[in-house]
C-alpha cells in the first residue's frame, strides 16, 4: 500500500508541474497548445535515450542515438529540447493564424507525431516504445521503498522550483502582458507588445516544463511507449485546468490533484469490472463530459483567477490603459 | 510509370471519399465559424453505425445511405442542442474549440466502449476488378467514386442555382446581413449542418468500405487528412474544399510509392505545414481572409 502511495505522489507531482506548463500557455496566454504531451513526450524520450546508453548496448531495443549521462544533466538537456521544439511548433502554427485555427493545427502536429514515432521503429523503438531506462539515484544504495521516497521528495522540490518560476512570471510586468495578449489582443498590439513574441516565449517555458514532467516520469516509471502520449493525454491536461482553475496556480494545482492523481491514476484502485478497456473509455468519456460541463456551468473553474490589484499609479496605469483599450474596441 | 497510374487510380478513390468529408467540414465552418474537431468522430460513428447496419442484413449501399441519414440527424441535434448554446452563451472560439474536442473524445471513446477496441469489418463483395489502363478498380471503388463525384456535383448545383443554396452562401458571407434581408439563418444553418453530417457520415461509410474495416481511432487520422485538404483550398471556401481533396487524395497515394506505405500520411501533413508557412489563408483566400482566421 506504501509502494502504491508513492506512485499515486508521484503521478500527482508529476500532473501539476504538466498542469503549470499548460497553464502558463493556455490560462496566462490564451495560447491552445492541442501538442502539449508532445513536449511531455520529448523529455521523456530525451531523458531515455539520454540514459539509456548506446543503442548497441541495449539488446533488441533500436533507437537512433544514446548516451549515458550522470542524474541531473538528461533532465536539463530535455527542458532544452521541449524550449526549442516548443519554439519550433509556434513559427509554424502561432504567426499568421486565428486562435481555434492555430489550435487545429497543434492538434494535427500532435496526430501526425503520435504515427510518425510509431511508424519509425529504428527512431525511438517503435510502437512499443522504450524500457529498462536506468534509475537515476542508483548510486545512493537505499532500499527500494526508501528510494521511491527519495524519489517522491526530490520530485516535490522540483515542484516547488516550478511554481516559484511560475509565481514570478505571473507576478511580474511580463505575467500582465501575457494575459494582455490573451484578453485582448488587439489592444495588446496597440500598446506595442509583440504579441507573436510573447506566445513563443510561453511556447518555449511551457515546453520546457513539459518535457521536465515527462524526464522525472520517465525515469519513474522507466518505460515510454506512444500509448502513452496519444492526443486524449492533453485534454487529460487542460481538463486540470479547466476544472481548477486557468490562471490560478493553486487551482491548477488541485486540478491535477483532482484529474491526473484521483480521476486517472486513482481508478486503478477500484475493483475491475467487465473489460479493462471499458474503464479507461468511460475514464475519457467522462473527460469529455466533465470538461464540457465545467464550460457550461462554471468556466473560471473551482478557483478562479483572482482579481489582481496594484497599489501604486505607475503600476495601474498598463491595466486600465487596457481596459480602456477593450471598452474602446467593443462601443 | 505503371506504377504512378496504378497509384493514380488510388488517389482517386482517395480523394472521392475526401470530398464529401472536406465538404462538409467546410460547411460546418462557413454556416457557424466553428471548427468542429469532433468530425472526424463523428464520420467515424457514422461508419459503426453503417457497419451495425449491415450486420443485420442491410445491402451495404442501403447501409451507407442511412448511416448519411443518421450523421446528418447528430449532426443537426449536435449543433443545434449542444454547440449553439454554447455560442449564444458568448463562448469564444477558443472555448469553442474546446468543446469540440471535448466532443470528439466522448463520441470516440463511446464508440471503443461499445464496440471494443478491434477493428470491425464490412461485408465485402468478392467480385471482379475492373481495368482501365494500368488502373484496376474493384466494383466498391467504383461506386464510390461515383458517389463522391456526384455528392460534389450536388454540393455545386444547390450552392449554384438554388435559392436554399443563395441563402446558405449568404449566411456564410454575412449572417446578420443576410437575417436582416429576410432569410432564416437558424434554419440555413441547421439545415448546413444537417448536410454536413451526411456528408461526413457517408464518407465514414465509403472509408470502411474502401478499407474494408472501421476501428474507433479511424478518424484521426482521417480528420489530419481533412483539415489539410480544407486548409489548401482555403478554410470556408467549398470549392477550396473541393480541389484540396482531389490534391491530397491523389498526394497521398502517389507519395506512397516514393515513401514506405507507413509514412504515407505524412505526405498531407507536409503540404499543411508548407500551406500554412506559405499562404495560410490556401489557395481560395476569400472566407480565411474575410473571417480573420489567417493573414
Amino acid at each position: 500500500m506504501s509502494y502504491y502511495f508513492t506512485v499515486m505522489a508521484m503521478y500527482i507531482l508529476i500532473g501539476i508541474i504538466a498542469a503549470w506548463g499548460l497553464n502558463l500557455q493556455f490560462g496566462e496566454t490564451g495560447v491552445l497548445n492541442f501538442a502539449y504531451v508532445l513536449f511531455v513526450a520529448a523529455g521523456a524520450y530525451t531523458t531515455a535515450v539520454l540514459t539509456l546508453g548506446h543503442p548497441s548496448a541495449s539488446g533488441t531495443q533500436q533507437y537512433f542515438w544514446g548516451a549515458h549521462l550522470p542524474f541531473p544533466i538528461p533532465w536539463i538537456v530535455s527542458m532544452a529540447v521541449g524550449a526549442v521544439l516548443g519554439v519550433a511548433v509556434g513559427l509554424v502554427s502561432l504567426r499568421r493564424l486565428r486562435g481555434d485555427y492555430q489550435a487545429m493545427v497543434m492538434l494535427v502536429v500532435s496526430l501526425i507525431a503520435t504515427y510518425l514515432v510509431s511508424a519509425n521503429v529504428g527512431f525511438l523503438n517503435g510502437e512499443t516504445g522504450l524500457a529498462l531506462i536506468p534509475q537515476p539515484f542508483g548510486n545512493l544504495h537505499l532500499s527500494e521503498l526508501n528510494y521511491r521516497w527519495f524519489f517522491v521528495a526530490v520530485t516535490a522540490v522540483v515542484t516547488l522550483l516550478v511554481f516559484e518560476v511560475m509565481r514570478r512570471i505571473t507576478g511580474s510586468p511580463l505575467g500582465r502582458v501575457l494575459r494582455a495578449v490573451r484578453e485582448n489582443e488587439a489592444a495588446a498590439v496597440a500598446l506595442g507588445t509583440n504579441v507573436v513574441k510573447m506566445r513563443l516565449l510561453t511556447m518555449a517555458v511551457g515546453g520546457a516544463v513539459a518535457a521536465l514532467s515527462g524526464a522525472i516520469e520517465v525515469q519513474f516509471i522507466g518505460a515510454w511507449a506512444p500509448a502513452g502520449w496519444t492526443y486524449p493525454e492533453t485534454f487529460g491536461l487542460f481538463a486540470a485546468v479547466l476544472v481548477g482553475g486557468r490562471g490560478n496556480l493553486g487551482g491548477v494545482a488541485l486540478g491535477a490533484f483532482l484529474v491526473q492523481g484521483l480521476f486517472l491514476e486513482g481508478t486503478v484502485l477500484l475493483p475491475s469490472i467487465g473489460n479493462p478497456d471499458l474503464v479507461g473509455a468511460v475514464q475519457w468519456i467522462t473527460m469529455g463530459v466533465m470538461i464540457m460541463l465545467f464550460m457550461w456551468f462554471r468556466p473560471r473553474g473551482v478557483l478562479p483567477e483572482r482579481r489582481r490589484r496594484f497599489t501604486t499609479e505607475a503600476r495601474t496605469r498598463l491595466p486600465l490603459l487596457l481596459v480602456r483599450a477593450q471598452r474602446d474596441a467593443r462601443g | 510509370m505503371n506504377q504512378v497510374l496504378s497509384s493514380l487510380g488510388f488517389g482517386i478513390v482517395t480523394a472521392s471519399i475526401l470530398l464529401p468529408a472536406a465538404i462538409g467540414f467546410t460547411l460546418q465552418f462557413s454556416a457557424t465559424n466553428v471548427l468542429n474537431i469532433g468530425f472526424g468522430s463523428q464520420m467515424t460513428l457514422a461508419a459503426f453505425i453503417g457497419y451495425v447496419c449491415t450486420s443485420h442484413g442491410v445491402g451495404l449501399w442501403y447501409a451507407l445511405l442511412l448511416a448519411g441519414v443518421f450523421g446528418g440527424v447528430t449532426s443537426l441535434l449536435l449543433n443545434r442542442f449542444l454547440l449553439t448554446p454554447f455560442m449564444r452563451r458568448g463562448t469564444t472560439f477558443f472555448g469553442m474549440i474546446v468543446i469540440t474536442i471535448a466532443l470528439s473524445l466522448v463520441l470516440e471513446y463511446t464508440i471503443e466502449a461499445i464496440w471494443g477496441p478491434q477493428s470491425v469489418f464490412y461485408p465485402l463483395s468478392t467480385g471482379g476488378t475492373v481495368h482501365l489502363g494500368s488502373m484496376s478498380f474493384t466494383g466498391e471503388q467504383l461506386v464510390i467514386i461515383g458517389i463522391g463525384v456526384a455528392l460534389a456535383l450536388a454540393t455545386h448545383a444547390l450552392l449554384r442555382y438554388t435559392r436554399t443554396g443563395k441563402a446558405m452562401r449568404a449566411v456564410a458571407g454575412n449572417a446578420p446581413l443576410a437575417r436582416a434581408s429576410g432569410v432564416p439563418a437558424q434554419r440555413i444553418v441547421d439545415l448546413a449542418w444537417m448536410l454536413s453530417g451526411f456528408m461526413g457520415g457517408a464518407a465514414g461509410v465509403m472509408l470502411g468500405i474502401s478499407l474494408s474495416s472501421v476501428s474507433f481511432t479511424m478518424g484521426d487520422t482521417l480528420l489530419v487528412e481533412i483539415i489539410a485538404a480544407a486548409v489548401l483550398g482555403g478554410v470556408g471556401q467549398v470549392y477550396g474544399a473541393m480541389l484540396g481533396s482531389v490534391v491530397i487524395g491523389v498526394l497521398l497515394e502517389e507519395s506512397a510509392i516514393v515513401l514506405s506505405g507507413a509514412y504515407a500520411p505524412i505526405s498531407a501533413f507536409a503540404v499543411l505545414i508548407i500551406v500554412l508557412l506559405i499562404r495560410p489563408t490556401g489557395l481560395f483566400a476569400g472566407t480565411a481572409k474575410a473571417k480573420g482566421v489567417a493573414a
